[in-house]
């Protein structure tokens, strides 16, 4: 599948250096796996758990999607630009994950502080103040909501456009529509946010 | 909201503007609008807070072993035979959405089939059409012998052949 959309996509005028890469996995260069993965696993990982919002389930999409990119080197052409390719396949396994429901169950939530893994939690010392942690946990904790309760194509556009400073075009390739329809996701997407973020962007004005 | 810049089909700007990603020239006709925008002025200022809002939230680090993990993985799907790799590839295959489309075509050929039970009716109707045929014919039968039997009846009735029937 990840190669048949590979080659769907639009043709970009010279392949970037991760295409350059890919291409020398595909005539067997193992190394050159091993960059892409060192460059890419960290955006790949993060992206996929803002997603899911599970740590373990994030992983093991991200396991899927290298495993994918590698077991697809063979059929490899630099259709468009490496990354694209690489949170297409990324987006499609999340939101089918989402679709599935495999992310309900295990999801570490910010609110069950003190559950488990007790000494990685006990670094309340290096805080400020204990209320001041209670303030970035809820704020980040509504963050979180907030970005949940997008609709998956709406979330999955604003992680791109915020976190992998993805262009629109990018975007639109990986979610299968023109860039207006990305703009037009983002500014409702945007829009939505300051809706449910108003108390902080308030908060945060004063 | 009155300014067109805060409508739907050019507020990326504004948006590029917040992210930082429009180029210089372009900012600095936005930053000299914005002095007399009351509406794009706090469309900057809200979707700055917003980026902010969203900055806070920073993923746990990646598992250490997250390649050995992988490699292992790649080790293994190189190594499975095609059965497994063909159920590997349809655990997360795209096919789950073909369901209720197959679902949706079977139910509308059921109905079709239902609605125009004529294909189906005519076998059944042959048995049918020949058996009353059948007790046509022995109606026939019958009233032919019927006819005979008047004619009979008529021929002895007849005033030539009244009085020799009486004798």
């Amino acid at each position: 599948m990840a190669q048949g959309v590979n080659t769907a996509m639009g043709a970009s005028p010279a392949p970037d250096l991760d295409a350059q890469l890919m291409l020398r996995v595909r005539d067997g260069d193992e190394e050159s796996f091993r960059v892409l993965l060192e460059k890419h696993r960290n955006p790949v990982v993060h992206f996929l758990y803002r997603m899911v919002q599970d740590e373990a389930v994030s992983e093991e999409l991200s396991q899927e999607v290298f495993l994918r990119v590698y077991r697809s080197r063979g059929t490899y052409e630099p259709t468009a630009k490496f990354t694209t390719w690489l949170f297409l396949i990324a987006t499609h396994l999340a939101l089918n994950s989402l679709r599935d429901g495999r992310n309900e169950r295990g999801q570490v939530r910010l609110d069950d502080d003190g559950d488990g893994d007790g000494p990685a939690r006990e670094v309340a010392d290096r805080k400020p103040s204990v209320e001041q942690q209670m303030v970035v946990q809820a704020r980040l904790w509504e963050v979180r909501e907030a970005i949940a309760m997008l609709p998956e194509k709406q979330r999955a556009a604003v992680l791109m456009h915020k976190y992998e400073e993805m262009e629109y075009s990018q975007i639109a390739n990986v979610l299968a529509c023109s860039e207006s329809a990305v703009k037009s996701l983002l500014f409702r997407a945007y829009e939505t946010l300051r809706a449910r973020l108003a108390h902080m962007v308030t908060a945060g004005a004063r | 909201m009155n300014c067109p810049l805060r409508k739907e089909e050019t507020a990326h700007i504004l948006l590029d503007y917040s992210a930082g990603r429009l180029d210089s020239a372009r900012g600095a006709v936005l930053e000299r609008h914005m002095e007399n925008c009351a509406d794009c002025a706090a469309f900057r200022m809200e979707q700055a807070a917003v980026w902010n809002a969203l900055d806070v939230w920073q993923p746990a680090p990646v598992s250490l072993d997250f390649n050995r993990r992988l490699w292992q993985r790649i080790d293994a799907a190189e190594a499975a035979p095609w059965y497994t790799r063909l159920v590997e590839s349809l655990r997360f295959a795209q096919w789950k959405p073909v369901l209720p489309l197959t679902a949706a075509i079977l139910l509308i050929a059921a109905g079709f089939l239902f609605d125009h039970p004529g294909g189906r009716a005519v076998v059944p109707t042959a048995p049918a059409a020949t058996s009353v045929s059948v007790s046509e014919a022995d109606q026939v039968e019958q009233t032919l012998d019927d006819i005979q039997l008047l004619h009979q009846f008529n021929a002895a009735a007849a005033p030539g052949n009244a009085k020799a029937i009486s004798e």
